[in-house]
């Protein structure tokens, strides 16, 4: 009898394992902008992209007096670019899409001119700084971060913490005001500087590549 | 040494020149501008070229007009103001004194 019903209970779990594939292989969100003055929809996953992207060259010009105007000029010719990408037969923008626009446009320190082109990597942002890291995380990122920013794993870091825990409870408030007092590291710069790694453009594009692997890899589950 | 450095130096140096260059000889689109510099190998990626237009504008050297497209959002068309045309014939000279300072080096 025993054996029935776990038969049973295990067929049922690979039914809606089956039946989520199939749904995240035909179905995915999409979401829609306001992007000079017309709506797009976009994937999800593309739309994230994107937000980084025009988060990143917001950041770039953050110091100009201009930089509303600029950036709007940037929104309008990405607006232009995703017209020309869509017509009866495709109405929502894709990751694809996303990559070939930033490609045409540039990386955000190329658009600002912080960084030219084919220069050695700036050492000046090498510094190194806490985060929490929501990659590895298991609660809130803290030991992953922590484990970053000190080079070394993320498991001994747990350990260390679980120890804590179990030895007189301390560990669990620490990590609560760590958790509070950290901030989680959102853009690849902040991921970067969090391994302590310099934030230039071959950086980011190896991490967001890596990144995009990651997600991809997810997303074929 | 790494020569890419140089040579990316050495264009950039040059660019907001060219882009000048480019409008004086009638009023274009970011893009036309772009497709321009790309053809002369001066720049890479039109991103760059934003900034930089919006820069020259406020500086007084170029102004626009929006125009509509049939491709989206409307488009700005730049032209040079007398003060980009005064300007610009101020970097005409400066540049044939450079080329002429390097080859008279060069020819040594």
């Amino acid at each position: 009898m025993h054996g029935i019903n776990l038969f049973i209970y295990l067929c049922n779990v690979i039914l809606i394992c089956i039946n989520r594939y199939l749904i995240e292989k035909t179905m995915k969100l999409t979401v829609n902008i306001n992007l000079g003055g017309y709506a797009f929809n976009v994937d999800e996953d593309a739309y994230e992209r994107l937000r980084q992207y025009l988060k990143t060259i917001e950041k770039e010009f953050s110091g100009e007096t201009s930089s509303a105007e600029i950036i709007s000029d940037i929104e309008g010719r990405v607006a232009e670019l995703f017209k020309m990408r869509l017509n009866t037969y495709k109405q929502v923008i894709n990751m694809k899409d996303i990559e070939e626009v930033m490609d045409t446009l540039g990386s955000p320190e190329l658009i600002s001119g912080s960084e030219p082109a084919g220069s050695e990597p700036r050492t000046a942002s090498s510094s190194r700084r806490i985060y929490r890291d929501p990659d590895g995380r298991i609660f809130g990122g803290v030991c992953s971060g922590l484990a970053a920013y000190l080079n070394m794993d993320a498991l001994v870091m747990r350990i260390i913490f679980a120890i804590l825990i179990l030895a007189g409870g301390f560990g669990i408030l620490i990590y609560l005001l760590l958790w509070i007092v950290l901030p989680e590291a959102r853009t690849t710069a902040q991921k970067l500087e969090m391994r302590g790694d310099p934030v230039n453009i071959e950086n980011i594009k190896e991490s967001v590549k890596r990144e995009f692997d990651t997600v991809k890899k997810k997303m074929n589950l | 040494m790494n020569t890419d450095n140089t040579k990316a130096q050495m264009r950039k140096g040059i660019l907001e020149y060219c882009i000048l260059a480019v409008l004086s000889r009638n009023s274009c689109y970011a893009i036309d501008v772009i497709n321009e510099l790309r053809k002369a190998q001066v720049i890479v990626v039109e991103g760059t070229l934003y900034p930089l237009l919006t820069r020259q504008k406020n500086a007084g050297l170029l102004s626009y007009r929006w125009e509509e497209s049939p491709q989206g959002p409307p488009r700005k068309y730049y032209e040079l103001t007398e003060i980009g045309k005064i300007y610009l014939n101020d970097l005409d000279k400066v540049w044939e004194d450079l080329v002429e300072s390097v080859n008279q080096i060069r020819g040594k």
